[in-house]
């Protein structure tokens, strides 16, 4: 219905509709800001743009719309994660223009960015060659860096940029090496020869490529820093805490799940049959998988409770959450995957409201410490609230969305309908400990807004993009805890559960 | 779809919320808001109890929830003879705790109320609950009141305990989880969606190999019993009754521990009754270790508060050995013996936390003579210990004597008479520790070593609830049956079913 008046309109080009429109917010909002000089209207424009790119894309996924124009092609799976990454850029756009951490001069290059990096998330998921794949990822990371640059005359933003652009930069040689070492054994980049690869080479028993096993976790390794996996996280705490808090919130729900996306469309989708099949590839790259995800979610957890810094404490606990998106890519099953891919919707919601709050917070002239939250609620009750919803969403309290949608992933860790097989139960003990242990950084953060008392008790006023953004999000937060269905159909469907 | 047992959830839910608003200037309306409310909800635990809405077997509802390739959840709630008591006794305390601590002033009342409201919402869907889903979301949304009233109104060392208590406590829950998730996806054949829903699992488990029903049972067995909670996994409950408030404890004592004997009986047991019977001497082992340590812990406490936890201990334990015996007669009396022991518990905690308030310490040591100063506290005392001891013509006599009982078959049929000597052992034990401390905290010379001078009588709210408790007491001690009318149908249902 919808999707024919897309397809008259765009003819061919449909696949593409999102990234055209993408495109163009990214082309013309830099010569809107430079001949309009005015932010105002560059930000109305970029937010029709980011509100019709998301409409379109909304319109195709309900219609069950697939096709594909050159070597992109787009069908559920990459439909779902485009909405993903359109709902974080709306939001973002939306109060960024309110927001004091963002520079209001450039305006233009701002949105621009956000733009590229956005049109890299996208095209990332509907490619499905590695060379592509990188393209796109290159294209959201380097965009992210000068996005985390353009806090200026701020050393921390400076600083935080410098370590991204250097580590994000280490992580592209050794993803390009890993990949060209695949490329050397298995003679091609796309993922589906190399998913035959792996399986023939596992039904016939032929000799284990160590080659092909390195390339594959030099590739695991570059990408790993791109969704700050432990060992590799280092750097998402001092980003996020030196970045604008609309642009943390960007990094933290659209470029981490760019990463996971990618780790879908790579390892799951090559590995997966070698899984069902039992074969040693599969094996060694679940329990890889696996391994990562224990020490993701641990580490994360762990470090989180020393947190002063709500901005920190929030990028420990993104980290974290990102350990138990990766449950996945250990369990292999498209139940996991459909379960991981909700998680990571419910996680745009609580998360960015998180990073929202911090950041109409920081409008309003309250700081980042922990400690600058006491006697919240009855400076700003309904702030306080949103905040401890968010917060016990992340940890996975009933019946809120974060809650449901682990329920979903922790489940399948255990088995499948019909058989608990059992294998990775360990990783759902872990996970399951680890909601335990994330209950108590949260509370502290509770603690301090509820019963702690604050020297100040003036009544606290935000800009109102903040206030409805957040209600928006805090809808989602409580729908999506208490009718899933609302997204879980097309999380299965992404996965060719139903 | 009629929407009587979802009230019992939306009522203090709806009063929860208000009581959360009430804050700043409006305060003190909080406590009016938790008032009203709860006894809203027990007059409609009552009204269902008397049959106005017909049998409350007849009275459950539910409809689809969630629904999706791997799991269909259910919001559906049930009644029967076990849960219909346990939905009262929640009902009774919350209301009677909200009235115990109207003359108590501390800051932020109004979250205190809400949290009381939110643990009722808990606990009443914990016991409505038929269907794992919406049971576990219970079980959860009582956890987390309790963990911040204690971190948030609790005593010195309040930090410690809460974490202490929730770390135990979820951690088992997570255990329960987790065997969730397995007895569902063993529940149903490969490709099936899991239907969560009681009826549904307990009918598809029934096939399943003693040995995948027996690691279940063990997951499950396990969360539960740390609710209890039986030895060894007990070391949380006298920290957590040590620093929470007297609500608190009141709470925690009278019916959250419930939550776990009533899970083993709902689950364990209903679900999965061969794998009960393969772990039965675990069980009666668990049981008769926790009654006899917790009566010994209970001698060497110098805190009354303390020592009462450690009896909870024992008395759980006698819950457990009922349910271990696995027959009629075991089943029936031990949730007799939760329905004493949480009215029971109730006074015993309103008494004891009244002595921390009212005379500055609850250490037994410095305490002494007080019968002299407060003649009708020391009245209620007696009244507690005296029931918790198993007098005769009192609730506890009936909880604990049956249920000995009821081992003695268990005992004959296999053959260890030496077994009894435990039962002797535990009665004995409880009557000395109970006697020993009233003698030493309400009669011989007053104690010169604290300041009574400031120490007053109970007040008239407080009066009023432990009279209600009093009553009951006395009521249900001279007659059983107005409890065990609801319960032996249950049980016969059981039976005839070939469950125990």
């Amino acid at each position: 219905m919808v999707s024919e008046i897309i397809t008259s309109i765009f003819g061919d080009l449909t696949p593409i509709a999102t990234m055209i429109i993408l495109a163009i917010g990214a082309l013309i909002s830099p010569g809107i800001m430079m001949f309009g000089k005015n932010h105002n209207i560059t930000w109305a424009v970029a937010l029709i743009l980011s509100v019709v790119a998301m409409l379109v894309d909304i319109c195709l996924l309900v219609d069950d719309y697939s096709g594909s124009y050159l070597g992109v092609s787009v069908g559920t799976y990459s439909l779902l994660m485009a909405l993903l990454f359109m709902i974080v850029l709306t939001i973002v756009i939306f109060v960024s223009n309110s927001s004091v951490e963002t520079s209001k001069r450039h305006a233009g290059a701002y949105y621009a960015l956000l733009f590229g990096a956005s049109l890299g998330m996208v095209f990332v998921t509907a490619s499905s060659d590695l060379l592509t794949i990188f393209v796109g990822v290159e294209l959201t990371s380097i965009s992210s860096y000068a996005l985390v640059a353009l806090k200026r005359r701020d050393g921390r933003a400076s600083e935080a940029a410098v370590k991204y652009a250097i580590i994000g930069g280490m992580s592209t040689a050794l993803t390009l090496y890993g990949i060209s070492m695949v490329y050397g054994v298995a003679g091609s980049t796309d993922i589906t020869t190399l998913a035959g690869y792996v399986l023939v080479s596992d039904y016939f028993g032929s000799e284990l490529s160590w080659m092909f096993l390195i390339g594959i976790i030099c590739m695991i390794a570059g990408y790993g820093f791109k969704i700050a996996a432990v060992p590799f996280h280092m750097w998402a705490p001092d980003v996020y805490e030196g970045a604008a808090s609309p642009v943390s919130m960007f990094l933290a729900t659209g470029s981490k799940k760019m990463g996971l996306g990618v780790f879908i469309q790579v390892f799951l989708f090559m590995f997966i049959g070698s899984v069902a099949l039992g074969g040693i590839y599969g094996e060694v790259v679940q329990y890889t998988f696996a391994i990562i995800a224990a020490f993701t979610m641990t580490v994360g957890n762990v470090v989180a409770i020393a947190q002063n810094n709500i901005k920190r404490m929030l990028a420990y606990s993104s980290i974290a959450q990102a350990g138990y998106i990766l449950i996945i890519m250990a369990v292999m099953t498209p139940e996991a995957a459909a379960a991981g891919t909700f998680h990571m919707f419910t996680h745009v919601f609580m998360k960015g409201g998180a990073f929202l709050i911090v950041g109409a917070l920081i409008c309003a002239g309250i700081g980042e410490k922990i400690s600058d939250y006491k006697g919240l609620a009855k400076r700003a009750p309904f702030l306080a609230a949103a905040m401890m919803l968010f917060l016990f969403s992340l940890a996975g309290i009933p019946p809120l969305a974060g809650f449901t949608s682990k329920f979903f992933l922790f489940a399948s860790a255990v088995g499948v309908p019909g058989e608990a097989s059992g294998e990775f139960v360990w990783l759902a003990f872990i996970a399951i400990l680890n909601s335990a242990i994330s209950l108590y950084y949260y509370a502290r953060v509770v603690k301090a807004m509820y019963i702690e008392k604050g020297a100040c008790t003036e009544k606290i006023k935000i800009p109102a993009v903040f206030t409805i953004a957040i209600v928006i999000c805090l809808i989602f937060v409580v729908v999506l805890g208490v009718y899933p269905d609302l997204l879980y159909g097309f999380c299965e469907a992404a996965y060719g559960l139903v | 779809m009629s929407m009587i047992l979802s009230s019992l959830i939306i009522v203090p839910l709806i009063g929860a919320i208000l009581s959360l608003i009430m804050g700043g200037s409006r305060e003190n309306y909080a406590k009016y808001v938790a008032i009203a409310f709860s006894a809203i909800t027990l007059v409609i635990a009552l009204l269902i109890l008397f049959g106005v809405f017909g049998e409350f077997d007849s009275l459950s509802e539910g409809f689809e929830w969630i629904h999706n390739s791997s799991f269909i959840m259910n919001y559906a709630l049930a009644i029967d003879g076990l849960s219909v008591l346990m939905v009262f006794l929640t009902a009774l305390l919350c209301l009677l705790v909200n009235i115990f601590s109207l003359d108590e002033h501390r800051e932020n009342n109004n979250y205190f109320y809400a949290l009381i409201m939110a643990m009722e919402v808990g606990l009443m869907g914990v016991y409505l609950a038929a269907d794992y889903f919406l049971f576990y979301i219970m079980w959860e949304v009582t956890l987390i009141p309790m963990y911040f009233m204690i971190s948030w109104y609790g005593g010195p060392r309040r930090h410690y305990s809460a974490i202490k208590f929730f770390i135990y406590t979820h951690v088992a829950s997570l255990v329960m989880l987790i065997g969730f998730f397995v007895i569902g996806y063993e529940s149903v054949e490969p490709g099936a969606a899991v239907n969560f829903s009681f009826e549904a699992v307990k009918n598809g488990i029934a096939s399943a190999a003693l040995g995948v029903q027996s690691l279940i049972f063990a997951l499950l067995f396990f969360g539960f019993m740390v609710k209890m909670p039986s030895v060894p996994f007990h070391t949380w409950l006298p920290d957590a009754h040590t620093e929470a408030p007297t609500e608190g404890s009141v709470l925690l004592a009278g019916v959250m521990l419930k939550m776990g004997s009533y899970g083993i009986i709902r689950i364990c047991l209903e679900a999965l009754p061969e794998a009960a019977a393969y772990w039965q001497w675990l069980i009666i082992a668990i049981a008769l270790v926790s009654i006899i340590y917790g009566a010994y812990g209970c001698i060497a406490q110098t805190d009354l508060k303390k020592m009462v936890a450690f009896s909870s201990i024992s008395h759980m334990g006698m819950v457990m050995l009922g349910i271990g015996c696995l027959s009629e007669a075991g089943l029936v009396f031990a949730v007799f013996q939760m329905f004493a022991h949480g009215l029971i518990t109730a006074m015993l905690f309103m008494v004891c936390g009244m002595t921390g308030h009212k005379v500055g310490t609850r250490e037994i040591p410095l305490l002494g003579g007080l019968a002299g100063r407060m003649p009708v506290y020391a009245t209620f005392m007696m009244i507690a210990f005296m029931a918790s001891l198993g007098l005769p013509g009192l609730v506890g006599f009936w909880g604990e004597f049956p249920v000995i009982f009821a081992f003695y078959e268990f005992i004959l049929a296999n053959d260890v008479i030496w077994m009894l000597l435990f039962c002797m052992l535990s009665l004995m034990l409880t009557a000395g520790y109970y006697l020993w401390a009233m003698q030493r905290t309400l009669f011989g010379p007053e104690t010169t070593k604290i300041d009574l001078t400031k120490a007053h009588d109970v007040g008239h709210f407080e009066f009023a609830v432990l009279l209600v408790l009093s009553i009951l007491v006395a009521l249900f001690g001279v007659w059983p049956d107005a409890a065990l009318q609801f319960l032996e149908p249950y049980a016969e249902g059981l039976v005839s079913m070939g469950v125990i």
